[in-house]
């Protein structure tokens, strides 16, 4: 990383008649490794290393970035920056809410430094993995791994005087198509994703070799035990997997207030909160039990960051509070059209990326009930520990999630499994009808999609145990 | 550009002299613009350009990759990546790369698409050819793309070859009010022939028939899909049939070759051609491209190959290396011989779904999946739209919906959307019987 280009960036966008300009540079370690079917398929390691250029002007926004570093690429990207924002030529001038500058550097800290684990002990550990999965008394036709380091450092300055750097090391385990055949019918584990922010201690803890293993005796059992349920309202139990789902598609996504102000209208969609619409904030949208942060800064989480991609400070977002819209996720530009502050939910996932407005670590709030108080008064319900398929409509209220590890409840007590539960419902009803939330909160890791070009970006997603009182279940 | 391929050579050379087996090092000089709208106004100009090369290394079948940035450090980074596949561990089912000289088609890429620098004229073009449909109270958003891409490719296995891509896109999705929109594509490799305004009126005429959605109902359905929705089933389709997925199990083709997955009036193939927006000339190899018959009057013909994959699968290589996973390019339907009218005709209950996204799967060798409809989703009676519904989910199984192809349009779209029409496909209408439609209970 050359911070003198990116200083440089930076001196001459302010040479030009512009409102703001920032400039960053984004140099990122790679290393995967693919395991297919218990063979090495391939290893990459990449240093990705680039610096971009946003400018306010007239207006308008443009960003431009590259990977060549030289000064003469440098002034040619800004130079096209400075056009690209010229050109949008808006009636309605983008502004930015006002906000402090910031002079800082925060980094990561690794318990067991990545780096200094050889190549040949990360395949070896990998295919540990692999020999536990396929030692279970099970038929695995097929199981793939994907692991991947990413190391990244940051430089950022901007014209209101930000200077912030960074170092951020990430890894994550991504099984992939693991399938059991039994009698002839097939289950699946489509995917599964391992992430964390930090060092190799979390391939440690992760335990891949018992939690997939467990994986692939769940899908066996599934196969041979599983009994199908008639389609009735009933009570419905979520697993952690689940709950943290339904937070980051019901509530993370309708809350980012670039989906709400239209931003997104023509790929990842609008909200079904809206400017004069029938939600807004102070809006009843769940029991008075649902509470739903999104909260940047927890230690070694997968979406952890403590300055967003605008140099703001990250801290928790209380999105749903006590079943009532609260507050939306905010970038500069989204805040100063909706009259408040940024809260740091500004992110890109490289150099070659404008940041959009993005969750970090979208959560349920624990309540105080033990698990075994969730599942005691239910006569008859499912409880979905984790899902298969899922999706939801663009405006994010019309959602559906299928079980992947379920179990019929009687009389307070799991049952037989049950082959692919399916809740269809809207987001109104479904956290409406939450009426118990257990202590304890479990994350899962996943990427969120949104952007054009595509930005796949680090998320955790989490809760504890929640139970759905009379929703119907298929 | 000589002296770039001579760059590139070079980092094989090295590769070779270390001891490596195989060497491909391919160097792409890129330039990407996009200026993404919505509220009809320009939100951000964005201005992208790269200039990497790709490195691929085997050495006792061993398979790493890196990549060069500028060309900058490559003795030691070829040293790096020497170690690396020292540090490796063999794949035995490695099968090489493509071996020999190539003669490869004229590259015909579009230099005027990189002259397009002020976008806001095509973007205002298909706004206004909206307008017409829906008034000036229009809502929309969309982006305009363009892409132009040197490609410069050495194998020391004796491919080598230069290529020059081009592609323009523009997206529109227009709102008449905030739940009756309609969403249109404009896809071409070249400046000629780009008609913005073909995109307008499209998402303009959907919308405005989408006027006063209801919700819709759970039941089985016979179902027009658009193009653009069409294009995004065919491509989670077509990408089960590469190999790699076959042998990863995230396919419904597994066992299938030679056998009828489809009705007769399905003939999809993979053609990367001059007009398509992801066209090219080469795989990642270096092996020629062609038109692939993908499934042939409704049987399975072939899998996409890489020469490794081919290898396992005892053929050859189908030019759709992906060096670890073969894909393919662009897909193509092949052309009914049923009007859009006369497809109408034919449904006395059903729907005209025009768009659709998330589309998820449950299991892939199953292919039980759901997908939601979004922008116009029409209901037909007796052959005539009735009515427009919204919050519905099309959950079927992917099998069964190319097995219901009833009809098929002469009329052909070239589609690419965001991530949901992708890879890019050159789609018909479809007409599909009984398939499911659900809805929030």
């Amino acid at each position: 990383m050359e911070k003198d280009i990116v200083d440089y960036c930076l001196e001459y966008a302010k040479s030009k008649k512009t409102e703001y300009a920032e400039a960053k540079a984004v140099d990122t370690d790679v290393e995967n490794i693919m395991l297919k079917n218990g063979l090495l398929d391939a290893f990459a390691v990449t240093t990705d290393s680039g610096f971009n250029v946003r400018i306010l002007a007239e207006g308008g926004l443009g960003f431009a970035s590259s990977n060549k570093w030289t000064k003469q690429e440098a002034k040619h990207v800004v130079d096209m920056a400075y056009k690209m924002a010229k050109n949008a030529n808006r009636k309605d001038k983008i502004k930015f809410a006002e906000e402090k500058a910031v002079k800082t550097k925060w980094d990561v800290e690794q318990k067991k430094k990545v780096e200094n684990v050889s190549s040949e002990d990360k395949i070896k550990r990998l295919l540990e993995v692999d020999k536990a999965v396929m030692s279970q008394k099970a038929n695995v036709v097929s199981r793939m791994f994907i692991y991947t380091t990413l190391l990244t450092k940051e430089y950022f300055v901007n014209s209101e005087g930000s200077v912030i750097s960074c170092f951020v090391p990430k890894l994550e385990v991504m099984p992939i198509g693991v399938t059991v055949v039994e009698g002839g019918k097939t289950e699946q584990l489509p995917y599964k994703w391992y992430g964390y922010t930090g060092g190799w201690e979390a391939f440690e803890a992760w335990k891949l070799d018992e939690d997939i293993a467990r994986e692939v005796q769940v899908l066996q059992r599934l196969l041979k035990e599983g009994k199908a349920i008639k389609p009735s309202k009933m009570d419905l139990v979520c697993g952690p997997e689940v709950t943290g789902i339904a937070c980051h598609e019901s509530c993370g996504h309708p809350m980012e207030a670039d989906r709400i102000l239209g931003r997104e209208m023509s790929q990842a969609g609008r909200s079904f909160i809206y400017p004069d619409g029938p939600y807004w904030i102070g809006s009843q949208i769940g029991s008075d039990l649902v509470t739903i942060i999104d909260d940047p800064t927890i230690a070694n989480s997968y979406g952890y960051y403590l300055y967003d991609d605008e140099g703001i400070k990250a801290r928790p977002r209380y999105l749903y509070k006590n079943g009532v819209i609260n507050e939306f996720l905010q970038n500069r530009e989204t805040a100063a059209k909706l009259g408040t502050r940024s809260n740091g939910a500004s992110r890109s996932v490289n150099y070659d990326r404008e940041a959009i407005v993005r969750m970090a670590n979208t959560y349920l709030q624990p309540g105080d009930m033990s698990e075994k108080e969730i599942f005691e008064d239910i006569k008859h319900g499912v409880f979905m520990n984790s899902f298969t398929e899922w999706n939801i409509d663009d405006v994010r209220f019309n959602q559906r999630y299928i079980g992947r590890e379920a179990y019929l409840i009687e009389n307070g007590e799991l049952k037989a499994p049950v082959p692919r539960p399916i809740i269809e419902t809207t987001t109104k009803t479904f956290w409406t009808a939450v009426d118990a939330v257990s202590k304890k909160v479990e994350f899962v890791s996943a990427s969120c999609g949104k952007g054009d070009p595509g930005q796949g970006i680090p998320v955790d997603t989490g809760g504890p145990l929640i139970r759905l009182k009379g929703v119907h279940v298929r | 550009m000589s002296e770039i391929m001579a760059k590139t050579e070079e980092i094989v050379k090295k590769g070779k002299a270390l001891g490596a087996d195989e060497v491909i090092a391919t160097t792409a000089f890129a330039e990407y613009r996009q200026s993404r709208f919505s509220n009809n106004q320009i939100d951000i100009g964005v201005a992208w350009n790269d200039y990497t090369t790709d490195v691929l290394l085997t050495w006792k079948k061993r398979v790493v990759a890196t990549q060069i940035r500028n060309f900058e450090n490559v003795a030691t980074t070829m040293e790096k990546l020497f170690k690396l596949a020292k540090a490796s561990q063999e794949n035995p089912l490695y099968g090489g790369v493509a071996q020999g000289k190539f003669k490869y088609a004229k590259p015909m890429a579009d230099e005027a698409v990189r002259d397009v620098r002020d976008p806001s004229e095509y973007i205002n073009e298909a706004i206004e050819a909206a307008k017409k449909h829906i008034g000036k109270n229009i809502d929309s958003g969309g982006i305009l793309f363009t892409k132009y891409e040197q490609i410069f490719l050495v194998s020391s296995e004796g491919p080598e070859g230069m290529d020059e891509r081009s592609a323009i896109e523009l997206s529109i999705r227009a709102f008449a009010a905030r739940d009756e929109s309609g969403h249109g594509v404009e896809c071409n490799s070249s400046l000629k022939g780009f008609k913005p305004a073909r995109a307008g009126e499209k998402a303009g005429e959907i919308a405005k028939m989408a006027k006063n959605p209801k919700p819709g109902k759970t039941g089985k359905y016979d179902i027009i899909f658009e193009p653009l929705f069409f294009g995004s089933m065919l491509g989670h389709y077509g990408p089960m049939g590469s190999a790699f997925n076959v042998m990863t199990k995230m396919s419904v083709f597994i066992d299938k070759l030679g056998h009828r997955v489809a009705p007769e009036i399905v003939t999809i193939c993979d053609n990367p051609g001059k007009y398509s927006v992801n066209n090219r000339v080469f795989d990642d190899e270096g092996v020629p491209v062609k038109e692939t018959v993908f499934i042939d009057k409704g049987v399975l013909k072939t899998y996409f190959h890489n020469t490794s994959t081919a290898k396992i699968f005892k053929t050859q290589t189908t030019g759709h290396a992906g060096i670890v996973q073969p894909h393919p390019w662009s897909l193509e339907m092949n052309a009914g011989d049923m009007s859009r009218d006369e497809m109408f005709k034919e449904v006395k209950r059903g729907l005209y779904l025009t768009n659709t996204w998330y589309t998820r799967f449950q299991n892939f060798t199953t292919g039980d999946f759901s997908t939601i409809p979004r922008d116009g989703a029409l209901w037909i009676e007796n052959g005539e739209i009735k009515e427009s519904w919204k919050a519905i989910r099309l959950s079927d199984n992917i099998q069964n919906l190319f097995a219901s192809i009833a009809g098929v349009s002469k009329e052909r779209l070239h589609v690419h959307w965001w991530g949901e029409a992708e890879p890019p496909s050159l789609s018909p209408y479809v007409l599909a019987r009984n398939i499911q439609i659900t809805r929030p209970e």
